[in-house]
C-alpha cells in the first residue's frame, strides 16, 4: 500500500474513532440528565399528590377502595392510586421503573415513579408518570445526527487526507521516480533539485545525489582506466607487430626464422583477440554504448548465416533457420550481432561433422523466446554452471579458443536485460534460450 | 608519394616508415599535433597517417584543419588504439578515407592505401594484370580475355589482397582478418580460410597454369609476380 494511501486511511481511523465516542458520551449524558430531571419532578408530584390526599375527590375513590386515576389533556403525565393488598408496613422509598403504557388508547413510553402508601388503614399504590417519548426521540434524533456527521466527517477528512498526503509526498514520490527508477546510467543522472521544503525529502535528495556522485565518479574512473590500458597494451602490440612485418621482408632471413616470425604474429594476434574481448566486456558492463538501434533478431540471424556459411560448410551442417516472428528490439547493433555470432559460431564450434544448427522462436504473452540448439559434444551441470565464466573453455578441436564468447554474450544480454537459459545433454547437444522481455 | 604519419609512438612510425619505405613512399613524422599541424600547413601530402591521441591534443582537430583548407586531396587514415565504434563513426563522417585500429597488420594498411588511390586517382583503367587475368576492383570482377570467371565476394576479397601484397607471404591469420574483419573469437588457426583458397584457385587453374600462386607450409599464401 502506498504512503499517502496509509496516511489518509490513519487519519480517517483515528477521526472516527473520536466522533464515536464524542457521540456516545453526548448521548449517554443526555439520557442521565433528562432522567434525573424527569425523576426530581415524579417526586415533586408524588409529594404534592400525597399532600391531597385528602382532597374530596381522591379521599371519596379511596375510601370506596376503587382506583383513582388522572391525566393531563395530551397524556403527557399521568397519575393513578390503586388500591392494594394490606400490608402494615409499607416501603418508604419510592422506585423508579420506565414503560410503554396505553392510556385511553394513546400509547407512549413513561417514566413511572412506584410508591405503596397506607392510608386509613389501607395500602395503596401510587404510580405518577411522565412521558418521557419526547426525550428518546431527541436520543434517536442525536443518533442520526451524530452518524450522518460521522459519514459526514469520514468522506471530507478521507478526501481532505487524500489530497494533502499527496500535496505532502509529491516531492518524495518525484525523488522516487526520477533519482532512482528512471536512473539506469549514473553517467546521465539528472543533479537538478527536487523543489519540496520538507527537510527530510531534502536530505533524501541529497543523499541521493551524493551517492551517484561518487558512483558516477568511479564509472568515469573506470572508463579512463579502460582507455588507457586499450592504449597501453595495444600500442605496443601494434610496434611489435609491425617489427615483426619488417623483419619478414627482408630477403636473407632462414625459412625457420620466418616460421617463428609467423608463429609470433599469430600469438601476437591472439593477444590482441583477448584485450579486445576484455575491453568488450568491461565497455559494455560500463554502460559505454547506446540502446539507439532497432535490431531485427531474424535479419540479424540471416546476416550471420550468411557470413558463416563456409564455416557451415567446411564442417557440412545443415542451418535451419525457423524463425516464424518479426520480433525487433531497441538496443545496440553491433552488440546484438556480436552476441548472436558468439552463440551460432559456438552451435558450429563444438558440433559434430554433418550436424546441425537450428533456430527458432517463439511468441508469447509477455516473452519472446530465441532458441539456438546444436547437435555437438553439450555440457553436463557443472560446465553449464561455469560456462558464463571468463577464460572457461571447453575440448574443442580448434585450438585457439580463449573462452570469452560467453563471457561476452553474459555481459551483452545483461546490458540489453535479456535473459539467457542452457538445455544441454551431454554428447547429445546444447540449447541455448535467449528470452526477451517485451515491453 | 608521401606520406605524414601523425603518431607520437616513435617505434611504431619507425616500422610503418620502414615498411612504406620499402614499398617506395617518402615518408615524413610529426610527434605532437603542433608539428603535424605545421607540415600539414606547408606540404601537400597523398596520404596523413593520423593517431588520435596525440601528447598536445586529439587528432580530430587536425582532421579538420585539413577539411578546412582548400585544393587539398591528402587521404586520411586515421589509426587509434581507442578501438571504439563511436571513433570509427565520428572519424569517416568528419571525412577519414578509412580507419584502422591498432594493432594492424602493415600489409593490412598498404592494401587500404592502394584502395584509396584508386578511388581518388582512378587509376589508369582500374585494372590490374596478372599474367593475363584481369582484375577490376570497380566491379570486383577476374576476367580472363574478356570471360568472367565467376568468384565468391569472399574468393575475389581474397585474390585481391595477395595480387595486393604481391610476391609476400601473407598468413592465414592476416587474410582471415582482411577478409571477414576482426571479428571476436573467430579463429585465424582454424583452417577455414583454406577453403576459400583451395576453391579460387580450382577456379582459377581452369584458365591459366597457377604455379605462381604458392602455399606456404603452415604459415599461408603468396602470389609471386
Amino acid at each position: 500500500m502506498k504512503l499517502q494511501v496509509k496516511l489518509a486511511l490513519y487519519n480517517t481511523l483515528t477521526k472516527l474513532a473520536i466522533i464515536l465516542f464524542t457521540g456516545l458520551l453526548i448521548l449517554l449524558s443526555i439520557e442521565k440528565i433528562s432522567y434525573d430531571h424527569v425523576e426530581l419532578r415524579l417526586e415533586e408530584n408524588e409529594r404534592e399528590t400525597l399532600r391531597n390526599l385528602n382532597s374530596k375527590e381522591i379521599n371519596s375513590k379511596l375510601t370506596n377502595q376503587k382506583p383513582y386515576t388522572d391525566f393531563n389533556i395530551l397524556k403527557e403525565e399521568f397519575i393513578t392510586i390503586k388500591p392494594v393488598k394490606f400490608e402494615p408496613t409499607v416501603t418508604k422509598n419510592a422506585s423508579f421503573t420506565t414503560e410503554t403504557r396505553t392510556n385511553e388508547s394513546v400509547t407512549q413510553t413513561y417514566r413511572i415513579l412506584t410508591h405503596q402508601f397506607n392510608f386509613n388503614n389501607h395500602t395503596y399504590l401510587l404510580e405518577i408518570g411522565v412521558s418521557i417519548t419526547s426525550i428518546e426521540e431527541l436520543k434517536s434524533i442525536i443518533k442520526r445526527f451524530t452518524l450522518l456527521t460521522l459519514l459526514i466527517a469520514l468522506a471530507l477528512t478521507l478526501v481532505s487526507d487524500l489530497i494533502f498526503t499527496k500535496f505532502l509526498l509529491a516531492p518524495f514520490y518525484k525523488i522516487i521516480d526520477r533519482k532512482l527508477i528512471k536512473v539506469n546510467d549514473p553517467m546521465n543522472f539528472d543533479y537538478e533539485k527536487v523543489k519540496t521544503t520538507t527537510q527530510d525529502f531534502e536530505l533524501l535528495d541529497d543523499s541521493i545525489s551524493t551517492l551517484m556522485k561518487k558512483i558516477s565518479n568511479l564509472f568515469s574512473l573506470e572508463k579512463q582506466f579502460i582507455a588507457n590500458v586499450s592504449h597501453e597494451l595495444l600500442t605496443p602490440i601494434s610496434i611489435i607487430s609491425s617489427r615483426l612485418e619488417n623483419i619478414l621482408l627482408q630477403e636473407e632471413l632462414s625459412e625457420a626464422s620466418e616460421n617463428k616470425m609467423h608463429a609470433s604474429l599469430k600469438t601476437l594476434n591472439r593477444l590482441k583477440s583477448i584485450i579486445n574481448s576484455l575491453l568488450l566486456i568491461s565497455k559494455v558492463e560500463n554502460n559505454q554504448y547506446d540502446k539507439a538501434d532497432v535490431v531485427m533478431i531474424a535479419g540479424a540471424i540471416m546476416e550471420i548465416e550468411e557470413e558463416l556459411e563456409d564455416r557451415l560448410e567446411e564442417k557440412h551442417l545443415t542451418f535451419n533457420n525457423n524463425i516464424k516472428y518479426i520480433y525487433s528490439i531497441m538496443g545496440n547493433r553491433p552488440l546484438m550481432h556480436t552476441l548472436l555470432f558468439n552463440l551460432i559460431n559456438n552451435a558450429i564450434k563444438y558440433n559434430k561433422p554433418k550436424g546441425s544448427i537450428t533456430v527458432a522462436d517463439e511468441l508469447k504473452e509477455d516473452v519472446y523466446i530465441l532458441e539456438i540448439t546444436d547437435t555437438g559434444a553439450g555440457m553436463d551441470q557443472q560446465q553449464i554452471e561455469n560456462a558464463f565464466n571468463r577464460f572457461e573453455k571447453f575440448e574443442t578441436e580448434e585450438k585457439e579458443s580463449y573462452g570469452l564468447g560467453l563471457a561476452i554474450v553474459k555481459s551483452i544480454t545483461a546490458f540489453h536485460g535479456i535473459r539467457v537459459k542452457i538445455d544441454s545433454v551431454k554428447e547429445k547437444g546444447t540449447s541455448i534460450f535467449l528470452i526477451f522481455n517485451r515491453e | 608519394m608521401n606520406v605524414l604519419i601523425v603518431e607520437d609512438e616513435k617505434g611504431l612510425a619507425l616500422e610503418v616508415d620502414e615498411f612504406l619505405s620499402h614499398e617506395g613512399f617518402t615518408v615524413e613524422h610529426a610527434r605532437t599535433k603542433k608539428s603535424a599541424s605545421e607540415k600539414i600547413f606547408v606540404n601537400n601530402y597523398d596520404f596523413i597517417l593520423l593517431d588520435l591521441g596525440l601528447p598536445d591534443g586529439d587528432g580530430f582537430d587536425l582532421l579538420k584543419m585539413l577539411k578546412g583548407m582548400n585544393n587539398r586531396e591528402d587521404a586520411v587514415i586515421i589509426l587509434t588504439a581507442r578501438g571504439a565504434v563511436d571513433d570509427r563513426v565520428s572519424g569517416l563522417e568528419q571525412g577519414a578515407d578509412d580507419y584502422l585500429a591498432k594493432p594492424f597488420s602493415l600489409n593490412e594498411l598498404l592494401a587500404r592505401m592502394h584502395a584509396i588511390t584508386r578511388r581518388k586517382h582512378r587509376l589508369e583503367s582500374n585494372d590490374i594484370n596478372v599474367k593475363g587475368l584481369k582484375i577490376n576492383i570497380q566491379n570486383r570482377t577476374v576476367t580472363y580475355n574478356d570471360e568472367r570467371i565467376a568468384l565468391t565476394k569472399k574468393e575475389f576479397e581474397i585474390f585481391n589482397y595477395l595480387v595486393l601484397n604481391k610476391n609476400r607471404v601473407i598468413s592465414r591469420t592476416n587474410l582471415t582478418e582482411h577478409v571477414w574483419g576482426d571479428v571476436l573469437e573467430i579463429n585465424s588457426d582454424s583452417n577455414f580460410v583454406d577453403v576459400h583458397v583451395k576453391n579460387l584457385r580450382k577456379k582459377l587453374s581452369a584458365y591459366i597454369p597457377i604455379d605462381w600462386f604458392e602455399t606456404v607450409r603452415s604459415i599461408g599464401y603468396r602470389i609471386n609476380i
